[in-house]
This record gives C-alpha cells, sequence and structure tokens, in this order.
C-alpha cells in the first residue's frame, strides 16, 4: 500500500470523484457493455440495474463503458444512454476507430451528452480529424493510453505520455490538454501475457507519483489472453474477478472490467478491497476515507 | 518443433513443416487443410503483426500468406499487414498507408522486414469466408510447391536499454524510493 509524495489530482466527473491518495475515494468501476455481437438493450438494461444497485450498495462509484463497434449502432446506444443510465451520471464510450469516434463525438454534442462523457481513449494512433473533432466537441474527461510499442515497461509508458515517444508530435498528456480536456485518466495498458503484462499494474504507482493523476488499467484483459486458463474454465472466472485487486492495491484508481454481467461479483471485491486499504492507509499514512467510502457504509 | 522454427510463439497451430502456406485467420473460425505450415489469428496491427513476421521469416519454406475472414474493426489487422508488405515502415516505424489504429513495428529490424517482404508471397483473401473457396487458393498454392528460400532467419526481438539498476532502497522501480511501510520517501534518479 502506497502514499505519494507528488500531489494527487482528485476529479469530480459528473458526480464522481476519482484519484487522490489511497484510501482516500474508492475505486472507480467502468463495467464494459456490447463488446460482442449485436447490442442487447434489454439484457443491459438488466444488467445495469444490477450495475447501479450494487454500487449503492456498496459505496463503489460505476461508469458503464460502452463499445461502438460499427456506425449503425451509434444512434442507438446514444439513445439507451439517454434513456436508461440515470441522468448526471458519467458513461464511456470505447470506440477503436478513428471516423466513429468522430461521428460519435458529434452525435453527443448535439445531444448534449459531452459534460457527462469520458472518452475512451486516447492513444498514439490518434489522428489529425480526431483531435480537430476534439477540439469542437470537448468530452468532459478522456482516458489516456499509455502504450508505447517499443517500450511496455514504465519508463516506456511515460515516455508516450510526456514526449510520444517520437512517434507523435507531442506527448500525449499535452495533446489530450492541448485539446481542452484537463480530466485525464491515465490507462497504464495490460497487454497479453509475453507482452510484459505485469508493467501495467507496477506502472501504476509509478505514474501516479510522476504525474499525481488518476491512473488505472483493463488488467481483466490479461486474463482473457492467458490461454492456458481455457483449461480451468471453473478458475477462469475467479482469475478474472480477481485480477481487478491488484489495480487498487498498488495504488489504482479505477478498473475497467468487462463485462458488466460481473458487476455482481467486481463490485463486492473491490469494496472489500477498497475497505483493506484505507484501514491501514488511515492508521499509517493519516488518509481519511471519503463519506461514500465503503469503510464507511459497510463497517459500522 | 514449434519451438526450433516459431520462436516467437503466439496464438497458432503449426502443421506441415516444409508446408509453404502460413494462413491469418481474421475474425473466421475456419482450420486449414494440414498441409499448410502454420495457422492462427491475428487481432491487432502492432504486437500481432510483428508475430506473424518473426513466425513465418523463421521457416524459409512459408512462402505464402493467406489472409481471410473479416478485417478486425477499427483495428483493421489484416489491412495493415497487406500495407506492410506492400509499403514497409516509415522512419517513425508506422506502416506506410496503414488503415489500422496504432500500426508501429517497433521490435523488428527493417532487415527482417525486407526479409518477409521478399520470402512471402501475400493472398489477399480479406473478406472471404467460405471454406471451399479459400481451401483451393491454398491448394493452388501447395501445388506451386516454390523452393525454400534458404537459411531461417531468426529475428530478435529489439529491447529497449535497461536503465534501472536496483538497490536495496527500492521497490518497483527506480523512479520511487519506498520504505518498507510503504511510505514513499522521495523520486529516484
Amino acid at each position: 500500500m502506497f502514499s505519494f509524495t507528488k500531489e494527487q489530482k482528485v476529479f469530480d466527473i459528473s458526480g464522481i470523484s476519482i484519484g487522490g491518495q489511497p484510501g482516500m475515494y474508492p475505486t472507480v468501476l467502468f463495467g464494459g457493455l456490447f463488446f460482442k455481437g449485436e447490442p442487447d438493450f434489454h439484457d443491459a438494461k438488466q444488467h445495469l440495474q444490477i450495475f447501479y444497485e450494487r454500487s449503492k450498495q456498496t459505496g463503489i462509484p460505476v461508469v458503464p463503458d460502452f463499445f461502438i463497434r460499427k456506425i449503425e449502432y451509434i444512434e442507438p446506444i446514444l439513445s439507451f444512454i439517454e434513456k436508461v443510465i440515470p441522468k448526471k451520471q458519467p458513461f464511456s464510450i470505447d470506440i477503436i476507430e478513428p471516423s466513429l469516434k468522430i461521428q460519435t463525438l458529434e452525435k453527443l454534442a448535439r445531444r448534449e451528452l459531452l459534460p457527462r462523457t469520458i472518452y475512451n481513449s486516447i492513444h498514439i494512433g490518434i489522428t489529425k480529424e480526431e483531435n480537430e473533432a476534439l477540439k469542437t466537441y470537448t468530452p468532459e474527461a478522456a482516458i489516456i493510453v499509455a502504450f508505447n510499442p517499443k517500450d511496455k515497461s514504465p519508463d516506456g509508458k511515460i515516455e508516450v505520455l510526456e514526449n510520444g515517444a517520437h512517434l507523435l508530435e507531442a506527448g500525449l498528456l499535452k495533446t489530450a490538454r492541448d485539446v481542452g480536456i484537463e480530466k485525464l485518466l491515465i490507462d497504464t495498458a495490460a497487454l497479453a501475457p509475453g507482452e510484459n503484462s505485469g508493467a501495467a499494474i507496477a506502472a501504476l504507482p509509478v505514474i501516479k507519483e510522476e504525474y499525481g493523476l488518476p491512473t488505472g488499467c483493463a488488467i481483466h484483459n490479461v486474463v482473457e489472453k492467458s490461454r492456458w486458463l481455457n483449461d480451468f474454465p471453473f478458475a477462469k472466472k475467479t482469475v478474472d474477478v480477481a485480477s481487478n485487486n491488484t489495480i487498487p492495491l498498488f495504488g489504482g484508481d479505477y478498473a475497467l472490467f468487462g463485462p458488466v454481467e460481473n458487476a455482481e461479483l467486481v463490485i463486492p471485491l473491490i469494496a472489500w478491497q477498497d475497505i483493506l486499504i484505507s484501514e491501514y492507509t488511515e492508521n499509517y499514512f493519516g488518509i481519511s476515507p471519503a463519506a461514500s467510502h465503503p469503510r464507511r457504509k459497510l463497517l459500522k | 518443433m514449434t519451438d526450433e522454427y516459431y520462436p516467437w510463439g503466439g496464438e497458432f497451430t503449426a502443421c506441415a513443416v516444409s508446408g509453404c502456406v502460413a494462413v491469418v485467420l481474421l475474425n473466421i473460425q475456419y482450420s486449414p487443410p494440414e498441409s499448410v505450415a502454420i495457422y492462427g489469428p491475428l487481432k491487432t496491427e502492432n504486437i500481432g503483426i510483428e508475430k506473424i513476421i518473426a513466425n513465418t521469416i523463421s521457416n524459409p519454406w512459408i512462402r505464402f500468406l493467406v489472409l481471410c475472414g473479416d478485417d478486425i474493426r477499427g483495428h483493421r489487422s489484416g489491412s495493415s499487414l497487406i500495407a506492410l508488405h506492400k509499403n514497409g515502415i516509415d522512419h517513425n516505424h508506422r506502416i506506410i498507408q496503414a488503415p489500422g489504429a496504432i500500426p508501429y513495428i517497433e521490435n523488428l529490424k527493417e532487415e527482417a522486414i525486407q526479409r518477409f517482404q521478399a520470402q512471402l508471397t501475400v493472398i489477399d483473401l480479406i473478406g472471404e469466408k467460405q471454406k471451399e473457396k479459400i481451401d483451393d487458393i491454398i491448394a493452388e498454392c501447395v501445388r506451386k510447391a516454390p523452393p525454400s528460400f534458404g537459411e531461417p532467419y531468426i529475428a530478435i526481438r529489439l529491447k529497449p536499454q535497461a536503465t534501472v539498476t536496483l538497490t536495496d532502497n527500492r521497490a518497483l522501480h527506480s523512479r520511487i524510493l519506498i520504505d518498507y511501510l510503504g511510505k514513499i520517501r522521495k523520486r529516484g534518479t
């Protein structure tokens, strides 16, 4: 468990606090939807109900992360967000293709949803057109993926944030700030086993100490890519859920997990982990947990 | 055999050692005939492509690279691989004219890419998902039975220069000096 010397920023994103010294605010959980096949809105609505219920019970803040794969899914997914996500609650949109990102930003602006949007994500593949679109339609916050294809170590991740690793004209942090986004969440880019997967976790305290920005990652992706676990189907689920624990334990502020169906398991697990961390960090570092912290909510 | 011929490892199936065809599967459930040398899925337009290059030039018998199935949305990994074969990389190691999101080749020497371009002929079947059609084209390649390209090329994975020297008072990283209770005392040099 850690306490950092660098001042730790806390961002309020549409009512959710993220960042700070470990033990201060609960870990924020992003739950992924619509990664495979056609979006099933009926199913998603039910899962989101549980997602928000468990959040309310435990104090763990949650953000639905909508994966948009095709142009024809943009409008229905945005309509679903307007209809189903509680008003003023934040959400994130996860899109790979730059042209789709641009079109989605335009549509989010038209629906006046940008103040609730966490843009997932800005990375070294950012195009000029995407950059311009972000200037015009600026989301409330953005996830900055510190993926450096030539150096997957924590140093390589810092390099890409700092100077773009010479793959971009400027570092990712400056790139994001130049388009007008101040609320930056660093993603340490969890890679497959064999590609220095552990660096995503080791980089959490390093990046927090370096920049003081909220930091996390999608560590469960490493489990998904651990093919040997397919021989242990019963354990695989446990490992997938438990992998998220490593993020708060190493000082991280948020975890992206998926699919959202796992919320039933992941949310109480992270609440438990946050309580464990808070007990130590308050006793040794004097960090008082926020009023919404699971330790205040669940330990009476 | 796998380790000897395909030293970079990855998610693939090795079949005929002296087969002349490697098959790249893009969003497709398809098992090529046993006459091919190797087949497996491609997902990412950077690390995934690097593995395909390293694991094909290491076996000089492989002369054809067949890409089939639907390209990966956003990543456009199949099209990026074709762009690499056609155009190579620029001074920033970006695949020239690749449509993928992050098409960078950072862990291979340019020499390895040139070898890949020279050794392999790319058969672009992106969009094709019919087993019979893909089987026919593979069979046609196998019938051509081209000679081996010569010596195997074992690509060295380029590594960043190590800058970290661990000492007793450092944990996790050279930038962080930490005490045994978890208090970060100051940043390293």
